[in-house]
Parts: structure tokens; sequence; C-alpha cells
């Protein structure tokens, strides 16, 4: 981490205004195919950059309410990766798939180059000058009547908010609503209420039995780095790890890490919760009757809570009737003595404090329908998408006299505006944000603004400053003086803090305004089937859907990506007659949808899952169009708490159609090939491996000498191929013929063993890894829909580049399920991060007519992408399919099929080369980090230490699933690791010597425990 | 006639061949030795890095020992001294020029290696590698051109110790090429 500047009177900003040094192609010369290329120098040197070596900078990541630290790292005045803070509270050094595609919202190339203004209806450029005019001419006019204005911001914590309504109150407005569509609003509501803060912490590792009502605690419900972190470190207890049950009618992401699902019917929840206690008095065959589930399991279930203490029982709003659901089970922890043990509010997520009721978007949709909003506002919510039509949002909109729009990104409101003063990212601006209460995340900007915007906070002051308002006299000129003015210490202490990042501190709380009466809900429209729309695990609400990263990560249980399906039991695609990919009409009393079929097993036989967050309106950008929008379909309701209900009664039937669904999946089941494997609790404790792959050699077959399946080879073997052969080998090779193979040659690389271990009992199948694999490996995205050609009719639009198994991810998330093929509900799932495994022994190696993949002598598998001319001979031969070959010029800015446009392409690490067109490539064990590592080491005349760097994998993931290191040097942590008793390769019949170890995933059986 | 043209064909398109092999193995091809372009200002390294001044490399190419980028002087640097040295020759004019309109000099790139390679000069420099021994006799250099050819060839050969004096590097692909 470097530092920031002291504040010298230049701002950072200031500094790096200067012109990067960068290249330019201007023409070519002669019959030489090279290009005349230009050198530009600075104008000024910044004096703390380096060229070609990264500057970090610690921020906060403002893409959900839970605030993580992280640190971006910059080369030459661009950021172009994003890691988490270790310092920070709560995510501790790791960041999700949302966090690490944040850059991709600073980059997207939809984003609005500056402000605009409508004109003749139509949204043109203007100047800021020009845009500041019109807007202080507007807030003018409607003096009057201002305390009719509506103020809609995204919810956040810090000194911002509080600031916009100092400023709303000077103009005679009424405070700003806070709202964040992707928080559990019934879950808040509840929280608040019961326990006294808006989202408590979960400490997983106090409790023994978790049992979670729709409760997606990994899926992006509440804080989920945070909660990911704690749920892993408890699970990696393996003996006394909790155990998790998962009930409700689909399994979501939260659900599949669970040991046991009890497939509860849609809203039969409560009935359970009442069943375990909390005062309530439903027998178990009352409970069953309800919900549809056999009594047996409802009565082991309250046995096993009964006597599992200390316990946790958590509810998700997003069920029917969420917030008594949340109330019910906090009475049943209250009972058990869980609150203050498992459930605590001492360093509780303080990011979901002060929001406001989705509700109060209903209302100011009424007023604005009655022609009482003379002037909206809307700051990175978008209310036209998020408030389904059936909210009449959109429509009361256009009612409005004027609207202004601070979002940067185009959206669907945002297209409804009538003045667009676009805001920084949170890249480019400052704030701060009180993820937990006493303690700053602190917020800097790490580049110059990437297009002509400004911060909504400085935009605001010069507004008021024009109006003569008092409040935003001399010295408090921008926003970043108002940040000194609120820290305690000033501009020195907040230039001590800003390097780390967080520091201690509070700020003022929001007061969420009462929460309306919710409109009437309850009672469903009738339908033969529920109907569950569930926020995407990565796109979320929508507000996702514009980075093509989360559209083209596959969804953690579907593993669909950028398409909108109707997940169904194999069952009820039976009975409706559909297969994988066959249209269904969803039809609910708000409106219809033909959807492709997905069949899961997960999900009830009288359930339809639909995901929200795509089908974005062509306003929204190039990439949210992708998909179908799920909101078309529910009927707007409220719950108690006045959040927006996300199920409804459905009717199903079978459509025309069919369109080839984009699926990274190849099988979902493991044909006994042990890729996934698990060892139950029991097993562990009685000192047995588990299981293993099941096929044997067969009648007739070789078995070879030293076969891995004879016996469990521990750890790693030699890198070169020659040893892994054992006897069935060459002759040895002398010492002088194996080069830097040889352990005596000077380059000591072979005394280096790269290696990898995946724990799969920590790894919940997140995709963290996924994203910020391709964050830091250039990789590009293929699913957009002019990313294709156009040949056949159902292989077209987005995602049909993957549904041709063009998919790039160098880090793949493979889910297999065990058991439940005989229709049984209860299943078990693995979730395996398959990339390259750089086998000691590799089968794409020999293969390569051209030398291009080989073994370097410290255990990397290796592409030289200069040598590979195409052959795909590696691919064909790659037992774990993990090398992936470039059928289009992803990487070549002239190609329709370009993947990085303008300024995408500014996120591109200089450290990886982009792939030209008919290249192979895969994961490289981050090849240019171990380079970067030995060069600094060299630099400071020393060796790497151990544990110095990692992958940028093993550096995200919010499970700390992975490791990796030097597996031949006892001091790294990776060369303990790959001696687990629960390590394992995959494939090791091959005779591959994989470096890449998996450590078992560790099952616990109801009464396993004891 | 149709066999004819075929046994025209062969021996053609072996000729065809072989002209492509010899041309690019001895022409060249693919290296810019000799480029020798014209810069926007005709900075002569003969003046600066030889002559009188021997001014140290680093002063200008300020990164080399620290970073895999060997650093592009600023034009703020050349300033450091022109805004009082040698102010009355046209090229420093020029120069002047440019920083008076606040724009950098639009220098034409000579040694360029492909964005496949990734050459870390601190770790040459700081072997003892001089920089004449990759970018030629750059001290008498009055226009700056490509001397070496900087094909992989060309640097494997100090790589496996066959430079004078003999230096050792590693030689592993993935050294260089990720």
């Amino acid at each position: 981490m470097s530092s920031d500047s002291k504040t010298t009177g230049v701002k950072r900003r200031d500094f790096l205004k200067v012109i990067g040094a960068g290249t330019a192609v201007a023409a070519s010369i002669g019959c030489t195919s090279e290009k005349v290329e230009k050198l530009i120098p600075y104008l000024v040197s910044p004096d703390e950059t380096v060229p070609g070596v990264s500057t970090y900078y610690a921020s906060t990541c403002r893409d959900c309410s839970a605030s993580c630290g992280i640190i971006a790292e910059t080369r030459d005045g661009r950021v172009i990766k994003l890691e988490g803070n270790p310092l920070h509270p709560l995510n501790r050094g790791a960041l999700c798939a949302r966090g690490q595609a944040s850059l991709q919202g600073l980059y997207n190339p939809d984003r609005y180059r500056g402000p605009m203004v409508r004109r003749g209806g139509k949204l043109v450029h203007t100047t800021w000058d020009e845009a500041l005019k019109v807007f202080g001419q507007k807030l003018a006019e409607n003096r009057a009547n201002a305390q009719n204005a509506v103020f809609i911001n995204r919810h956040e914590s810090g000194n911002f908010p509080s600031f916009l309504n100092t400023w709303l109150a000077g103009m005679g407005m009424p405070t700003a609503l806070s709202i964040d569509p992707d928080a559990d609003y019934a879950a808040i509501a509840a929280n608040k209420q019961a326990y006294g803060v808006a989202w408590p912490k979960l400490e997983f590792g106090a409790a023994k039995l978790i049992v979670s009502f729709g409760a997606d605690f990994l899926d992006g419900w509440g804080s989920s780095v945070s909660q990911q972190l704690d749920f892993a470190d408890a699970r990696a207890r393996i003996e006394t790890a909790p155990r998790l049950i998962y009930i409700g009618p689909r399994r979501s992401l939260t659900g599949l890490n669970a040991d046991q699902w009890i497939n509860a019917r849609s809203g039969s929840e409560l009935a359970i919760v009442h069943m375990l206690g909390g005062g309530g008095t439903v027998s178990p065959e009352q409970a069953a009757q309800e919900s549809g589930v056999d009594v047996a399991i409802l009565t082991a279930l309250k046995a096993e809570f009964d006597a599992a203490k200390p316990s946790m029982v958590l509810a998700g709003g997003n069920t029917p009737r969420g917030m008594e659901l949340c109330l019910a089970a906090f009475n049943v922890n209250s009972g058990t003595g869980a609150v203050g043990t498992t459930i605590t509010s001492t360093g509780a997520v303080n990011g979901f404090e002060g929001i406001d009721s989705p509700a109060q978007l209903r209302v100011v949709a009424q007023n604005m329908q009655a022609g009482k909003v003379p002037l909206l506002m809307v700051r990175n919510v978008n209310p036209a998408y998020g408030m389904m039509k059936s909210s009449g949002f959109a429509n009361a909109m256009a009612k409005v006299a004027f609207k202004v729009s601070f979002s940067s990104i185009p959206d669907e409101t945002t297209a409804m505006a009538d003045l667009v003063l676009p805001d920084n990212h949170f890249l480019e601006s400052w704030g701060d944000a009180e993820p937990v209460r006493g303690t700053l995340s602190l917020q800097q900007p790490a580049m110059d603004p990437v297009f002509d915007t400004r911060a909504t906070a400085d935009v605001l002051i010069a507004v008021a400053r024009a109006a003569g308002q008092g409040t935003f006299a001399a010295g408090s000129n921008d926003y970043r003086n108002v940040m000194v003015s609120r820290y305690p210490g000033g501009a020195a202490a907040l230039a001590d803090a800003l390097p780390r990042g967080i520091a201690s501190g509070t700020t003022t709380a929001l007061a969420p305004r009462a929460a309306p009466a919710p409109v009437a809900a309850e009672g469903a429209a009738p339908g033969s089937y529920a109907l569950i729309v569930y926020p995407h695990p990565v796109i979320g609400m929508g507000a996702g859907a514009n980075k093509p990263w989360l559209q083209e990560l596959p969804d953690p249980v579907t593993k669909i990506a950028w398409q909108t399906v109707a997940e169904m039991h194999p069952t009820t695609a039976t009975k409706l007659g559909v297969q994988n990919g066959d249209h269904v009409l969803v039809q609910t009393s708000a409106g219809k949808l033909s959807l492709p079929t997905y069949v899961y097993i997960g999900i009830r036989p009288d359930t339809i899952a639909v995901a929200a967050g795509r089908g974005h309106a062509d306003a929204a950008g190039r990439y949210a169009r992708s998909g179908s929008n799920a909101f078309d379909l529910l009927p707007y309701a409220e719950d108690r708490s006045g959040a927006i209900m996300l199920s409804a009664g459905a009717q199903v039937t079978k459509d025309g159609g069919s369109t080839r669904l984009a699926t990274t999946e190849g099988s979902a089941r493991q044909h006994g090939r042990g890729i996934g494997q698990a060892v139950t609790v029991a097993e562990l404790l009685a000192g047995k491996t588990g299981e293993g792959v099941t096929e044997h050699v067969s009648e007739g077959e070789v078995e070879l000498p030293g076969d891995a399946s004879h016996a469990f080879l521990p750890g790693l073997r030699s890198p070169t191929a020659n040893d892994a052969q054992g006897e069935l080998g060459g002759p040895p090779l002398k010492s002088k013929e194996k080069g830097m193979y040889s352990p005596d040659h000077w380059s000591g690389m072979a005394k280096r063993r790269w290696a990898m271990t995946v724990d799969l009992a920590r790894c919940t199948g997140c995709s963290a890894c996924v994203t910020a694999c391709y964050a830091e490996n250039n990789i590009p995205t293929v699913g957009a829909d002019w990313q294709g050609a156009k040949v056949l009719p159902d292989r077209t639009g987005f995602g049909a580049n993957i549904t041709r198994s063009r998919e790039m991810a160098w880090l793949r998330l493979e889910r297999y399920y065990e058991g439940g093929e005989d229709g049984g509900a209860d299943f078990n799932t693995r979730f395996v991060p398959m990339m390259c495994q750089h086998c000691g022994n590799a089968p794409c190696e020999p293969v390569c007519p051209v030398y291009a993949t080989y073994h370097s002598p410290d255990g990397l598998n290796v592409q030289v992408y200069n040598r590979c001319v195409g052959t795909r001979y590696c691919s064909n031969n790659c037992p774990y399919k993990v090398r992936y070959f470039n059928w289009f010029g992803y990487g070549e800015p002239n190609r329709s099929q370009y993947a990085f446009p303008e300024p995408l392409n500014w996120q591109l690490n200089p450290d990886v080369t982009v792939r030209g067109k008919g290249v192979m490539e895969k994961c490289s064990f981050c090849v240019q980090r171990i380079r970067e590592t030995e060069n600094r080491a060299a630099l400071e005349h020393r060796g790497v230490e151990p544990d110095e760097f990692t992958t940028a994998c093993a550096e995200a993931c919010p499970s700390r699933a992975i490791t990796f290191g030097n597996a031949a040097d006892e001091k790294w942590t990776v060369a303990g690791m790959v001696n687990d008793r629960r390590a394992y390769h995959v494939f090791e019949e091959l005779n591959t010597y994989t470096a890449v170890v998996y450590l078992k995933k560790v099952i616990h059986p109801a009464g396993g425990q004891a | 006639m149709k066999t004819k043209r075929k046994w025209l064909a062969v021996p053609g398109f072996l000729a065809l061949a072989a002209a492509a092999a010899m041309l690019s193995a001895y022409a060249g091809a693919s290296s810019s030795e000799g480029n020798a372009p014209a810069q926007p200002v005709a900075f002569p390294h003969s003046l600066h890095a030889g002559g009188n001044m021997k001014i140290n490399c680093v002063y200008c190419h300020f990164s080399a020992t620290k970073s895999p980028d060997p650093g592009l002087p600023a034009v703020g640097t050349c300033m450091g001294c022109h805004t009082v040295v040698a102010t009355d020759r046209p090229e420093v004019k020029k120069l002047a020029a440019f920083w008076n309109k606040k724009e950098p000099v639009p220098w034409v790139r000579i040694h360029k290696l492909p964005e496949y390679v990734h050459f870390p000069h601190m770790r040459h420099v700081n072997a003892g590698v001089a920089c004449q021994t990759c970018h030629g006799d750059i001290q008498n250099m009055k226009q700056v051109y490509q001397q070496n050819s900087l094909n992989m060839g060309w640097c494997i050969n100090c790589h496996v110790g066959r430079s004078n004096p003999p230096l050792k590097a590693r030689y592993d692909c993935a050294v260089c090429h990720y």
C-alpha cells in the first residue's frame, strides 16, 4: 500500500492529471508489418509513481450497502484491479464478484461522457456550466413548491447522506429517500424491531446448528463477504463445524451449501418456525400439512433443533410474509438463547442502518401520478426498472415536470430524465462509509475521472453557492474539504489514515422515515404454481446487468450466463412436456413471459423460480439488454414492513420455440469420476479418507505400476515428466541433460514447485474467484449478442458463443449433484473450482507440435502464446478441459467480437498479454505475479518470502478456500496443506501428478456428530 | 495441359516457400534493426550521454533501475536545464514550444519488443548489463537507431552465457513470455 499524497496544497487528483506515458499507433512504415508507435512522455513527472510499477490506493467499495474496503491497484494513472483491504473489519482482504466487477462500472462503455440535457425530446450533450445553470434555474423556479420535491438516493452510510440532507434543507426540500433495491428490507425492518440493529452479526462459529429459512447469506443477502468468511471459518473447523439446514421451496447457493434441504412449500416457512418454538403451538403434523414436507423429516428437525445448543435460526424477508417470518425466527432465537451468542448486535453491519422502506417509492409514485411532484432527483437508483411495471412508477414519473438524474450509467430512470448530471464513480471520488459502528471506511479517488463527470457532492455545493446559500460558504468549496472539516483531527489526520483506508470515527446516523402503511398484499393471486423471483446472486436486482463480467459469470446455482430461465423440477418439466431450453409461458395477474426451461432438482415441483435483474430496456446499455425482466411477472404487493413481495401465483404452460441454454455445465453428475470428493465427519474421525473414484480398472486393462488409485500419493511429485512416469519413463537423464530441470542447476528454478490447494470444505461456490481471474488475466467475455456468428437460429442472441462452449473462463466453478436421482428431494452438492492443474506429467505437453506448451522447471505448465499455432491438440488431450481457444479476435479492437470496447480496455492488466485470434490459453497460476514478486525480491537482494504473494483467485476468495505457493518449501502454507488428510488429486488415476490438490468436502449428516 | 500445369505448380510453390524462408531468416523481416526514424525534436544522445557531458543514463531514464519500464524523461526534465541552457538553438526552441503549449513531445518509438515479451529493465541493469549491450553505442549516436535485432535468438545468446563477458540468466520460456 502506498500512501496518498500528504495534503500540501496540491490535490492528488491534480498531479494525476498529467498525461500518462503511453503509446499510440500512428501509421505504418515501409513494408514491414510493424507500426510506428509514439512514446508520449509526461509533461511533469508525478513524484509518487514509477512507470511500470503499480501504485495502490485504499478506498471503499460502494456497489452494495455493506461498504467493504478495497485496495485499488493503479498503473500509470489507471485502476486495473481491485483487491480487498485486509484491515477492513468486514471483508478482511476478500472481495466478491460484484466488488471485482465494479471496475466495469468505472470503465463502462455506456457511461455518460458528460452532462446531458433534454432538448426536443432527446437527451443531448451539454456543458457543465450550461447544465448547472439549468439545474439552478429549476431549483429557483420550484422554490415555492420545494417541499414537494423528491430526491431518491442510493442508500449509503457515511457523511454523504447527512451532507445531502443539509443541502436539501437549505433548498427547502424534504430529506432524501435512502433506497437500496438489493437489500432485504423485510429482514432489516424485523431486525431493527427485534435486535435493535439493521443487520446483526451472525456468529456462525458459535453455532452448532444453523437453520435458514430462505436466508441466503452466501448469495448477497446482507454483508455477504463477511458472512461468507465467518461461515467458511466455522465450517473449516470440521469436527465442531455447525450443520446447516436450509428450508424453502428452492435451493439457492446457500441452500446448496446446506447439509440438508427441507423443501417446504413457498409461504409455509412460518408454520415450521412456529413448530421449532418461540411460543409457537404448531405441531409437526400441522407443519407437515402446511409445508408439504414429510412429517418424519419435521419431527427429526424438531428433535435435532431441540438438542443442538447453541443454534441459529435465520429467515429471509424475500419469502411471503417475510417480516412475520423474521420476527418469528427472532422469537425462536431468543427462546433458545441464540440472541447474544450466535446472533449479536455487537459488530453489526452498519451499512443498512437508516434505509428507507421501498414502499416510500410507491408513495412517491402515487404523488407523481397525482401531479404533486414538481421536481424529481435520482442518484444511482433505478426505480423505473426496480419498481415493477405493475407499480406504475415509470408511468407516474413521466408526469413530473422536471427530472434530474445524477447516475453516471444510463438506465431506464435516467432515460426519462430531463437533465443528467453524471456522478463520478466511487473510484474517482471522495467519500466515506461506516461499515461497522465506530469505524470509518475512507474513500479516495484512485484515478482521474474517465469522462467529463463530476462528483454529485461537488455539483450540489456549486449550485448552492451560486444560489447564495450560506451553508456552503468559503472553506467548503468542494466535498473533500467538507470531509476534512468533519474528520476528527482534520486534514493531517485524514492524510495519515488514508493509506490504511479505515479509521475510527462515526457519522450522523440517518433517520429513516416512518414506513407508510403497506398496500393490501396477502392472498397472492391463485395459480397452479408458486412463482418465486429471487435476486440474482451477482447481478442482484438489476444493478449488475451492465457489467459483462457479471453477465458472463455463470450463475453459481444454475450455471446459466446471460439468459433468464424458468427453473422447474424434473417432474414439472415432464408434466408440461418440456425439456431444457423449451419455452414455457409463465403467466401471472401482472403479465406473462415466455422463458426457456431450466430443469433443476433443487426446486419443489409446485414452484417456478426466475432470477431478477436482467432484461433491461435498450436505454440501459448494450449488456443489460440480455435476458428477460422477471419483474414483469410480479403484481405489485408489499409485505407488512413495506418490502416488495417477490412471489406470486402463476400459470405455466408449454410455449412454442426453444432456446439453447447458455450454460457452462457439461453434466450435473460426476459419473463416478471423483472430481468433487467428500468425506463424512464420522469417517474423518475414524481416520478414513472417504470416497474416491468409484470406477475401477476393468478386466483386461493393465494396471500401471505406481498407479495412483492403489495408493494415494501425498503431496506433489517431481516436476519433470520423466520422473513422474517412474519406471515407464525413459532412462533417467543425466544432470546435464536435464538442464534447468536439475535441482543442481544454478538458476534454482527446479527447487520451486508452484502449487495450489483448494479446500472444498470451505468453498461455497460463490464464484468470486472466477471474476477475479477475468480481471487479473485479461480474459475476454464472449457472450454479447454481437460477438458470435449468427448461423443457427437457436444460437443467436446473448450467450450464443457460450452455447458453443466458447467461454474463456480460465477458472470455472463446477457444480455436481450427488444423490437425488430417484426423485428424492434431498441431495448433496459439490463445488469444484477447476483451473489448469499444472500437471507434473501433463497430457497436453507431448501433443503440441510446436512446443507451445511445456513444463517449466518451477512446476508451471506454460502456454507460450507466440508459439501457439492453434491446432487445439492440447485441449483435446486435456482430461480437465481447462484450455480455452480464441475462436475470434476478442482482443483485437478492429473486430466486431472485440471484448473490451473503449474504455473497458483501460482495465487490461499490462503485465498479461492480450491473446489474439487462433491462440490457446489457460490458467497460468498468475505467472505475472510470480515474476513480479521475483523481480521485487531481486531488487531488494533477497529471496521470495514464504506466502509473500498469491494468485488473484486466492486473494479474492471470500471463503479462503484457495491457497497458493511453493510446495517445495515447507515454510509456505501450501506445503503443509498438500499433505492434509483430506487431500486428493482430481483424476489421479491418470497419473497426471497435478499441482492442484483438492481437500475433500466434509459432509455433516443428521445425527452424525453426536 | 492440365498435367503440365501441375508440374509447374509444385516447384513454383517450393520456390516461393524457400524464398519466404530466406526472407524471414536473413532479411530481418521480423526485426526493426537499423531503424532510425526522424524525431520531432532532434535530440542528440551523442551530446548528452556522450561528449563532454556524459550525463548518466538514469538521470533521464529514471526508472530503469527499479521498474520494468525504463522511464521516459518528462518534458519538465528537459526544461530543467533548457530554460537557461542553449535556449537559442533551433531544436531547443522546438522543445520549448512543446513545453509552452503544455504538450508532450511525441517521440517515435524505436526499441520495441512485441506485447507477448516482458522485458524487466531493472533486472538487467541491476545485473550489470550495460545499456549499450542492447541499445548499442548510444552515447555516440547523433540520431538514435536500433543497432541490434532484439530478436529472441539475440536475447537467448546472453541468457545461455555466450556473451562476452559471459552472463547467465534463466532462459525458460515463461521467464519472458506470459
